[in-house]
């Protein structure tokens, strides 16, 4: 017999009420929630049994007892080990999941508001990936490798898949993080391979919130800060760099009579500082977000938007990044057993970059480091103002109308920053995406459900760019205006359908996953078109509408090729009373990339886990409460290979003129000879982890794996008789192997908590197999200036390590440089001075030539870490997350080498001189005769260890009996600074460089835009 | 879903579904022509390289390395795997394989039987100077008449050149019928005529001593009476030397075959070798030019393959001298312009291609884009080989005889009295009419001139007639090394 039961659901840790707790009574379908005040109500009989759950808390049990009032606290659940995991078309348990998988919740997020990009966010989180921003330029994407190298040309980034849709490519730039409810990182291929031919460099799965069931609940979290450069380069000051010129022409000088360049280098003073024009104090950023959630059994939704706006710290007119964000995420029960609904989000952003990010040639802070000091920013003398170049050139001016200044003695593309921040003002890129899906999810028997999963993404994106009559140097200059516009757009889509047969028999635990996939991307087109001798002075004066003659428009269109995938899948999961654990899966890809011998791939794998605890015989006790351990073997694939390197092709290019009319005719011919064998590169690799809670309360991941990746896509040296080029074919190998922990501990006295996790990962790529014959192979972008080629991938070393003479000291005396000779007595160095750097003779023969040249360090880190300590007592919390790496080596090319007049680091003080005998410093001379700079040594190279304090935040939660007064469930206040400290000896402006304009190599720093450090204050409300 | 997984035909174009249209075997033909003109990135053509093994001529630049390439030929010191010998190599063969996929191609192509036969002549006469100069080159080189079939790309073995020879032979022999007497030079300039088939036979004829047949076949091209315009092809030398080198003259009366160049493909730095524009307009000029008033309109370049001192005192007197040597020297003593002096620098430019200010491109990089066209074969060229084929083969040289007309109708053309028919003469007035346009090398080499003459820049009697077979194409392959560069063949 049923009564009416009510009833009040608190929060055991401060006694307030909770809202939207499911109040369900057992054996019935029937439910309840709570309504704002914690109160429901419900028919049951007495002595029925209530579950109430909500999402976060630990679901209790309760009997109705007569009389039909209950009160009931709940607590928090005890996280990680009841969690559950995404693991890929499902969900597992956390207890028994098998594979590697690293999950990031929103809390972890939400306490690194400042971060621009889901990468970033990612960063230091979790063990197995390495990563590190490409530029400090707001918005702009980081180099992400998920236990190391999969592949050399072809694709290396992790597969991101948001939502179920495959966004591939890193173009998750348009997410909001404050969106995200978890994220998983799948690193062992057993867990990737239902991700098949695109998984080779792991998959990153990226759920977004979704409504919950109760009352409506409102939020808002917002910041405003300011950002600032943590480090400028100790550059030389007027004086010194005159004092150090005149020591370079001095040195060189070879016979008669000279005049010094700067006779007096005291009265130049401390001249320009180029680096106070290009950074910028106190950038302002600011982020807003306004979030809806709610529903009830029928329907739940999410709805948010957010506005974020940051200024960088280096050109500020030039370089900003702002983006708004709309997202609808809802679901729609229509039947007991039909669910519909859908997950959508739209972005808009639009960005001034300063262009060069990490280049020596040009952009304002390569300028700004090799920018003579002498020369003044502006030009105040009339004298000077009033000749050539300043009166006879279109120069850039200051609002009193002086001009910049313009160097003398440094050219070429470095420029005086403020002209050339002034020629690119307004210029930017915009772009749209709307990524989203719509699902349709239907249970007709209980246990078996099909889900069917429409997915795609629309971007479109472009840019405007003016280029106003300037001149900046003689070899910097524009003529004509241009007046350029670029527009893109790319559609991808994904259409999934599987079915899911989950079933408990006893103590079987048993479910079956079949799916099926097809997948379109890279369908994508663009055009452009540049109009030249635009009437305009400056972009905010151009426009498209002063149309120039046809004569002076020129356009450009292209199209991408389309990359399809058709895919079947099916898991098997089953384990025995959640202590025997067996999973396997096979995966089959159908790609357009691969050849037609090798159309369909097949990608299986299987783990097995075993958790002694869970065994009678496993004693209890206060030291290990949970252990599991977990082995896996997969194979995923790499399908970024390119497009139709299968299949015969006639390529165009081969032009010829007829007549005497300059009428150029277009020619085809077939280009490489095909290979119909080409396939994916294929990774295998094994994985032995263990789970385990100890003292209660100790978690601990540890990982140990292998990971061979063979077949990776090579163009074979191929004789020249054959007239064509060479077809590519799956020839080399490479490995890698680490081990990955990862550590947390909680901790309660009284009113105090205490958090703190960490992890870690030690990462060994070796590389195993070339094209035979071919001893190694060199990155065409990682080279530097005239010192050419500064890294090598070579068997039995790691991919792309920095590769160059081994620098043994500097010769103090004419002495030990005649002393140094070969075996049969030759001088190596002749043409050395003391001072000069002493190269290894490593093939000890007669002279010191390339041969000499040997691995010198490596620029992808060893180990990678993040610490994250979390504190808080009654009101206040506290949270400290830092990461870092180490073992690495970074290249500093900050100066300019073929610009003998560039400016110095004032570690060139130390240069080795007569009476200074530095052992590190060579000394001065620009016509180098040694060879000191422009051979690349190990002088080139720093340690890159750092740690880096990314977020520190001290919060303060206002009392809820204040705050519930003015209607909020919630009002905390917050200081946060991003990038507090970084810990490194590198003495260039940032260590963290990922692989931006140096191909696939990581640390080499040509003027990288640092990451800002910043301070900003922040709220977040829940009403 | 496996029609899923086709590729739309509009996305590339395929092999199998190419050589179908008349359009498309042009274009098929277009890039054989395309390796016929080819120049590399590396800002050299085959021209540049034997102008710089010449004795007339050294490689000069900017530097003892610039244009490296161009530097070891100079000097001879190249070896396998230093010099321009893979630029030549890929080249050939480049072209060679694209004539045999069109040859292989083209016969399934329903198009005009007329247009269908000229274009196979085009394509094999092409053919036949991709070998003819591979074969001089190299000596001992790989034959192949069709595309390499992939398995087989490291069984592919030399041929006797012998073999090479008897191909070109028959590749022009089998071309002349297919060919026509002339092309409309507006829209058709630089093709293949019946008369450039037969002045490259007959020069692969004089090259084996097959004198009577190069007579006969350079006859044909020269015409009844030389000096008098060909009756059937209506080639005259030009009434003025200095015309030949104009850009407005292009298809001249005088020419048989040229490289075309244009102004009009945008060719940029990103890769110098695909562009249309003459790269040696740019090398040759002098570098930092600074005219003043009444100066040439020369456009600064790189100051490369000057003429030597002893060249320009050989020439100095000869009626061709202004419109061959470009003498900067001279400007800038007489005020008239300055120039900065490159490595090496004489002072004597290659007055014949130095780029204009005039002929500048509208567009592009204008360095890379000059139109200037460059002569395979020319009438005064056929005329000297025909006169000295009838030497060789023991004609009448005297005074009237055919020999003698031909000869000193070169000479007249620019003034000249009439000289005896001896192979001296013929050899002095090759090296006069001819010079920078990249024949010298291989004259001397043929003459058996070259080992002394070229002493003095170092060249190796026994080995430096050919270049060493490149290193790239050694390795794992079935070819072996000339002896002449320490291999075996």
């Amino acid at each position: 017999q049923d009564i009416p039961v009510t009833g009040k659901v608190t929060d055991e840790k401060d006694g307030m009420p909770l809202p939207g707790v499911t109040v369900k009574l057992d054996g019935t379908s029937r439910a309840a929630s709570t309504d704002a005040n914690g109160v429901f109500s419900i028919q049951a009989p007495v002595g029925g049994t209530l579950t109430l759950s909500l999402i976060g808390m630990a679901a209790k049990k309760v009997t109705v007892p007569a009389g039909g009032r209950i009160n009931v606290a709940l607590s928090a659940s005890t996280q990680d080990l009841t969690d559950v995991v995404i693991i890929g078309y499902g969900v597992q348990k956390k207890s028994v999941v098998t594979g590697a998988i690293s999950s990031v919740r929103a809390a972890d997020l939400e306490n690194q508001p400042t971060t621009t990009r889901l990468e970033q966010a990612l960063q230091g989180r979790t063990s197995g990936l390495t990563i590190a921003a490409q530029s400090g330029q707001p918005g702009s994407a980081a180099t992400v490798r998920l236990r190391g190298f999969t592949s050399f040309g072809g694709k290396n980034d992790p597969l991101w898949v948001i939502d179920g849709v495959v966004v591939d490519n890193g173009g998750i730039g348009y997410l909001n993080q404050a969106d995200i409810e978890s994220i998983e990182v799948l690193k062992d291929a057993a867990s990737a391979a239902i991700y098949g031919a695109r998984a080779a460099s792991g998959v990153i799965l990226v759920t977004t919130k979704k409504g919950k069931l109760g009352r409506v609940s409102l939020s808002y979290n917002g910041y405003y800060g300011i950002a600032n450069a943590a480090k400028k380069l100790n550059l030389l000051n007027a004086t010194e760099y005159a004092t150090l010129r005149n020591e370079a022409y001095t040195n060189d000088f070879v016979s008669g009579t000279f005049t010094l360049p700067y006779p007096n280098p005291e009265s130049l003073g401390e001249g320009t500082d180029w680096q106070s024009y290009v950074f910028n104090d106190n950038a302002a950023r600011q982020n807003h977000e306004l979030s809806i959630s709610g529903g009830n059994e029928k329907s739940t939704f999410y709805l948010s938007a957010g506005y974020f706006k940051i200024d960088g710290i280096v050109a500020k007119e030039v370089s900003k990044f702002n983006r708004a964000n709309i997202r609808i995420n809802s679901q729609h029960k229509l039947y007991n057993w039909l669910t519909i609904g859908e997950n959508l989000g739209y972005s808009h952003a639009i960005t001034n970059a300063v262009g060069n990010t990490n280049s020596e040639f040009g952009g304002p802070l390569s300028s700004a480091i090799n920018l003579d000091p002498i020369t003044p920013a502006i030009i105040t003398d009339p004298a000077v103002a009033g000749a050539a170049p300043y009166s006879t050139q279109p120069v850039f001016r200051d609002q009193f109308g002086n001009p910049y200044g313009i160097s003398t003695r440094v050219a070429q593309e470095i420029t005086n920053p403020l002209g050339d921040i002034r020629r690119r003002i307004g210029n930017y890129s915009w772009d749209h995406n709307i990524v989203g899906n719509a699902f349709l999810e239907a249970e007709p028997i209980k246990g078996l459900r099909f889900r069917s999963t429409l997915g795609s993404k629309l971007a479109f994106y472009g840019s405007d760019g003016f280029n106003p009559i300037y001149y900046l140097n003689s070899s910097t200059s524009n003529t004509r205006t241009q007046f350029a516009r670029n527009i893109n757009y790319i559609i991808t889509y994904n259409l999934e359908n599987t079915l899911t047969y989950t079933r408990s028999l006893g103590n079987h635990n048993l479910s079956l996953l079949l799916g099926q996939g097809s997948y379109s991307d890279g369908f994508s087109r663009s055009v452009s078109t540049t109009f030249y001798d635009v009437p305009a002075q400056d972009f905010y004066s151009a426009s498209m509408r002063f149309k120039p003659v046809a004569a002076n428009r020129t356009s450009d269109g292209s199209e991408g090729t389309d990359h399809k995938v058709f895919s079947l899948f099916s898991r098997l999961t089953y384990d025995y009373k959640e202590k025997y654990l067996f999973s396997a899966l096979i995966r089959r890809d159908g790609s357009s990339r691969f050849g037609a011998n090798n159309k369909y791939g097949y990608f299986p794998s299987a783990q097995i886990g075993w958790v002694p605890t869970k065994e009678d015989f496993f004693p209890q006790n206060n030291i290990v409460n949970f252990l599991k351990i977990r082995g896996s073997y997969g194979v995923t694939g790499n399908d970024g290979i390119g497009d139709f390197a299968y299949v015969p092709l006639v390529g165009s290019g081969r032009n010829y003129t007829f007549g005497n009319e300059n009428i150029v005719n277009i020619g085809y011919s077939p280009a490489a000879s095909a290979n119909p064998d080409l396939k994916w590169e294929e990774t295998r690799q094994t994985n032995i982890g263990i789970d385990a809670t100890l003292f209660n309360n100790l978690t601990l991941v540890l990982d140990w794996y292998k990971k061979k990746t063979v077949g990776i896509l090579q163009n074979p040296p191929v004789p020249g008789y054959i007239g064509s080029g060479s077809p590519a074919a799956n020839i080399a190998d490479m490995s890698n192997s680490g081990f990955e922990f990862e550590l947390g501990y909680r901790q309660k006295f009284g009113e105090f908590n205490f958090g703190i996790s960490g992890n870690g990962s030690f990462l060994k790529n070796t590389i195993d197999k070339l094209s035979p014959g071919v001893n190694f192979i060199d990155d065409s972008q990682a080279t530097f200036q005239t010192l050419g080629n500064i890294t090598r991938t070579q068997i039995g070393h790691s991919y792309n390590e920095f590769y160059g003479y081994v620098n043994e000291g500097i010769f103090q005396s004419q002495a030990e440089i005649n002393a140094y000779k070969g075996p049969n007595g030759t001088i190596l160095q002749p043409l050395a001075k003391p001072g000069d750097v002493k190269f290894a003779n490593l093939n000890n023969d007669e002279v010191i030539d390339v041969n000499d040249r040997d691995f010198i360090g490596n620029g992808l880190p060893k180990f990678t870490y993040g610490i994250t300590l979390n504190l808080s007592y009654r009101n206040w919390d506290l949270v400290a997350f830092g990461s870092g790496v180490a073992g690495n080596m970074i290249f500093q090319g900050l100066r300019r080498l073929d610009i003998p007049n560039a400016n110095y680091q004032t570690s060139r003080l130390n240069r080795w001189t007569p009476t200074n005998p530095s052992t590190t410093q060579p000394r001065l001379t620009d016509a180098d005769p040694n060879k000191n700079l422009t051979k690349f040594s190990s002088l080139y190279l720093e340690k890159g260890d750092y740690f880096r304090m990314r977020t520190f935040q001290i919060g303060y939660t206002l009392p809820k009996t204040i705050v519930s007064k003015v209607g909020l469930q919630k009002f905390r206040v917050y200081v946060l600074s991003e990038n507090l400290f970084t810990v490194t000896k590198y003495t260039g402006y940032d260590p963290e460089l990922g692989s931006n304009n140096s191909g696939n190599a990581f640390s080499i720093d040509r003027g990288l835009y640092p990451q800002a450090r910043s301070f900003v204050f922040g709220i977040n409300a829940n009403f | 879903c496996k029609k899923y997984l086709e590729i739309s035909p509009q996305e590339r174009i395929l092999l199998d579904n190419y050589y179908k249209t008349p359009a498309e075997a042009k274009a098929a033909l277009v890039a054989i022509y395309d390796r016929f003109g080819f120049q590399t990135g590396g800002l050299y053509d085959k021209v540049a390289i034997m102008c710089a093994a010449s004795d007339d001529q050294i490689a000069g630049g900017g530097g003892p390395s610039d244009i490296n390439d161009l530097q070891v030929v100079n000097n001879f010191t190249l070896n396998a795997t230093t010099g321009p010998q893979g630029y030549l190599w890929n080249k050939g063969y480049a072209g060679i394989f694209r004539a045999n996929v069109f040859l292989s191609k083209i016969g399934d192509i329903n198009m005009d039987a007329t247009t269908k036969a000229s274009y196979i002549a085009e394509a094999k006469t092409l053919r036949a100077i991709f070998y003819f100069d591979l074969v001089r080159f190299f000596k001992n080189i790989p034959l192949l008449t069709s595309a390499v079939d992939p398995k087989e790309i490291y069984n592919v073995v030399q041929a006797p050149p012998a073999e090479v020879y008897a191909l070109i032979e028959k590749d022009l022999t089998e071309a002349i019928p297919g060919l026509p007497n002339t092309v409309v030079a507006r829209t058709d300039g630089g093709r293949i005529t019946k008369g450039a088939a037969q002045a490259m036979l007959g020069k692969v004829y004089l090259w084996q001593g097959k004198n009577a047949q190069a007579a006969e076949q350079l006859a044909i091209v020269n015409g009844a009476t030389p000096g008098q315009p060909n009756a059937v092809y209506g080639y005259r030398l030009l009434p003025n030397f200095g015309d030949l080198f104009k850009v407005a003259n292009k298809f001249n009366s005088e020419s048989i075959l040229e490289i075309v160049h244009a102004n009009s493909s945008n060719g940029g730095w990103g890769d110098a070798g695909a562009s249309e524009g003459n790269l040696l307009n740019i090398i040759v000029g002098p570098r930092g030019y600074k005219p003043g008033p009444g100066a040439p309109d020369y456009y600064s370049g790189y100051s490369f393959l000057l003429f030597t001192k002893e060249f320009f005192d050989f020439i100095h007197f000869d009626p061709r001298n202004k419109a061959t040597v470009a003498n900067l020297d001279s400007l800038e003593k007489n005020g008239i312009a300055t120039y900065e002096k490159g490595y090496q620098n004489t002072g004597y430019f290659l007055e014949k291609t130095i780029g204009r200010v005039a002929d500048k491109a509208p567009t592009g990089q204008t360095e890379l884009n000059f139109p200037q066209n460059s002569y395979e074969i020319r009438l005064a060229d056929t005329y000297l080989l025909e006169a000295e084929a009838l030497l060789n083969n023991n004609a009448a040289v005297g005074a009237g005889s055919r020999a003698y007309q031909l000869l000193n109708a070169v000479r007249a053309r620019v003034g000249l009295n009439p000289v005896a028919v001896t192979l001296d003469n013929i050899i002095r007035e090759r090296r006069l009419e001819l010079a920078g346009e990249g024949h010298r090398f291989l004259d001397l080499v043929r003459w058996g001139k070259a080992a002394t003459v070229l002493a003095y820049k170092g060249f190796k009697s026994g080995k430096n007639e050919i270049f060493p077979i490149p290193q790239a194409e050694l390795a794992n392959t079935k070819l072996e090394q000339n002896k002449e560069y320490g291999g075996t063949k």
